[in-house]
């Protein structure tokens, strides 16, 4: 148990995503990066998805109300406990009393807090998933606020200390290269916004949010009026409204769109979208569906000796 | 025994995504039911011409020979029940594109209202946002485009025409459509038993308020 002393920029709980019910209009939801979410799960010996805090841009405090096994994992920079520095990537055994602060990161955008068994948190739609733009889920549907209690749902309190071990721990920086594949309208781009689509640099716009993030760089031009009947667009699906600035679509993703589909993020890489901070660059690197879903493969089995079998929930 | 129907032919637009062309937005919701009942995929997403099947990379393979296994379900004319009536306050603060539409389509500001609450609109789709509704039934040949640029933010119960469709955003959020009105109805509330007040298929007049 914890009592939320500063939520910073946005914390809210999340855990699995939303599957099977896009089709109603209702998103994934569930974390930014499942990836340092499992991590953070891992270390407390929980299931990957289980029920975390994702503090966005840092300044998260909370108290901690009774003996409790904790884990921060995914974007680096400092944390504390009652002012004494502790690392990242590792299990803590926190008392009655202790003061737990993940302070603004140096690199990446968002970090992850786990505790034993997971965090207590409202379902809906058969997920713990904090959905914000419609209020449901996690704790009451809305971000954490100073002043919230944040309950253990089971024994809080696991023996031992264990820590990623090096190789799995995902290094942030200011730039991001991802793979990408063609989608359902990138004909529509003409030759030259096609090639710097795949090969220029872009850059993460000011707005970073659960939503998406635009790509300012390039124009990219059409060569139809860019009408279209909405269509389902998904987590890292990349539209492009008609004054041609990409907008990358995240975990919050709306269900369908009437922007033209011009490339989909890889999803091997559609985790890295949730460290991404406003001003930071982007390449895209084009890539054969067989490609992508080869090296997400590829990434599962790495993954996997670590975080177990069940990283093909995961993403 | 009927004719045979048509067997699907998906594209894929992703790694995770196969794609399949519709003829019309009930069409879509026909064969996004039919792909349902089979739970192989993670999700099954109708638009208003193509369902989109998202699955998991490591099953491609038997995904997509599922998919063109498939045939073209018929479209099932469902009885239409009673007629949701949708008060709409048009035009004002939360109509801020009610000028630029009524110029647009060369009516004045009673005419745009007289040719949307004179009709009978059908929901045809759910999507965008929970509660999203996407609504036929404007004049043939219309066809409005979307904004430049989406807006960051929409009030809920926002009221928007694109193309030939009336969408009304249960939430507020991003939005690029073109808003006309806004209505006081609660068209989403996830404590509710049923969270959703439309769904395809229902019958919708406009009141202005």
């Amino acid at each position: 148990m914890m009592e939320v002393i500063s939520a910073g920029v946005q914390a809210s709980l999340q855990g699995a995503p939303h599957r099977g019910s896009r089709h109603l209009g209702i998103p994934d939801a569930g974390p930014a990066d499942p990836v340092s979410m499992a991590l953070a799960n891992r270390l407390v010996g929980n299931d990957l998805l289980a029920t975390c805090v994702e503090i966005s841009f840092g300044g998260f405090k909370a108290r901690i109300e009774a003996p409790s096994t904790v884990a921060v994992t995914g974007a680096s920079g400092d944390i504390h406990v009652s002012g004494v520095a502790v690392p990242l990537h590792r299990s803590l055994q926190l008392t009655v009393g202790d003061m737990l602060s993940v302070d603004v990161p140096r690199f990446g955008a968002r970090s992850y807090l786990a505790i034993a068994s997971g965090f207590a948190a409202d379902m809906a739609f058969g997920s713990t998933s904090t959905y914000l733009p419609a209020g449901f889920g996690g704790h009451q549907g809305r971000a954490l606020r100073a002043g919230d209690t944040l309950v253990a749902q089971g024994l809080a309190k696991l023996d031992g200390v264990l820590e990623t071990p090096e190789a799995f721990r995902p290094v942030f920086t200011h730039s991001y290269t991802l793979r990408a594949c063609a989608s359902g309208e990138t004909s529509v781009l003409d030759a030259i916004s096609r090639k710097a689509l795949f090969s220029e640099r872009f850059i993460a716009g000011r707005q970073a949010t659960r939503m998406g993030l635009a790509l300012t760089g390039p124009t990219m031009k059409l060569d139809s009026d860019g009408m279209m009947e909405s269509a389902p667009v998904f987590p890292g699906t990349v539209q492009c409204p008609a004054s041609g600035t990409p907008i990358v679509l995240l975990c919050d993703a709306q269900t369908t769109g009437g922007y033209p589909r011009i490339a989909q993020i890889a999803r091997c890489d559609r985790h890295l979208l949730g460290q991404v901070r406003p001003g930071e660059a982007i390449r895209l690197l084009e890539r054969t569906q067989e490609h992508a879903a080869d090296a997400l493969s590829k990434k599962r089995a790495f993954l996997a000796d670590w975080l177990g079998d069940a990283t093909g929930e995961l993403f | 025994m009927g004719a045979m129907r048509p067997r699907l032919t998906p594209r894929r637009i992703a790694d995770d995504v196969f794609e399949i062309a519709t003829a019309s937005p009930g069409a879509a919701q026909a064969l996004s039911r039919q792909l349902r009942t089979e739970g192989l995929a993670e999700d099954v997403v109708p638009g208003l011409a193509s369902v989109a099947v998202r699955f998991d990379p490591a099953i491609a393979a038997e995904i997509e020979a599922w998919l063109m296994e498939q045939a073209e379900p018929d479209e099932i004319d469902t009885d239409p029940g009673a007629i949701i009536e949708i008060g709409v306050a048009y035009g004002g603060d939360h109509g801020p594109d009610f000028e630029s539409v009524c110029q647009q389509l060369g009516l004045s500001g009673d005419g745009l209202i007289a040719m949307h609450t004179e009709r009978i609109h059908t929901v045809e789709m759910m999507g965008f946002t929970p509660g999203f509704s996407y609504i036929s039934g404007l004049p043939e040949g219309l066809n409005i485009p979307r904004l430049q640029d989406p807006r960051p933010r929409v009030a809920a119960g926002s009221v928007g025409l694109s193309a030939r469709f009336t969408g009304l955003y249960a939430l507020a959020g991003p939005g690029g459509w073109p808003l006309i009105g806004h209505t006081p109805e609660q068209l989403f509330s996830p404590e509710r038993a049923d969270p959703f007040l439309l769904e395809p298929g229902v019958r919708i007049r406009f009141r202005s308020l």
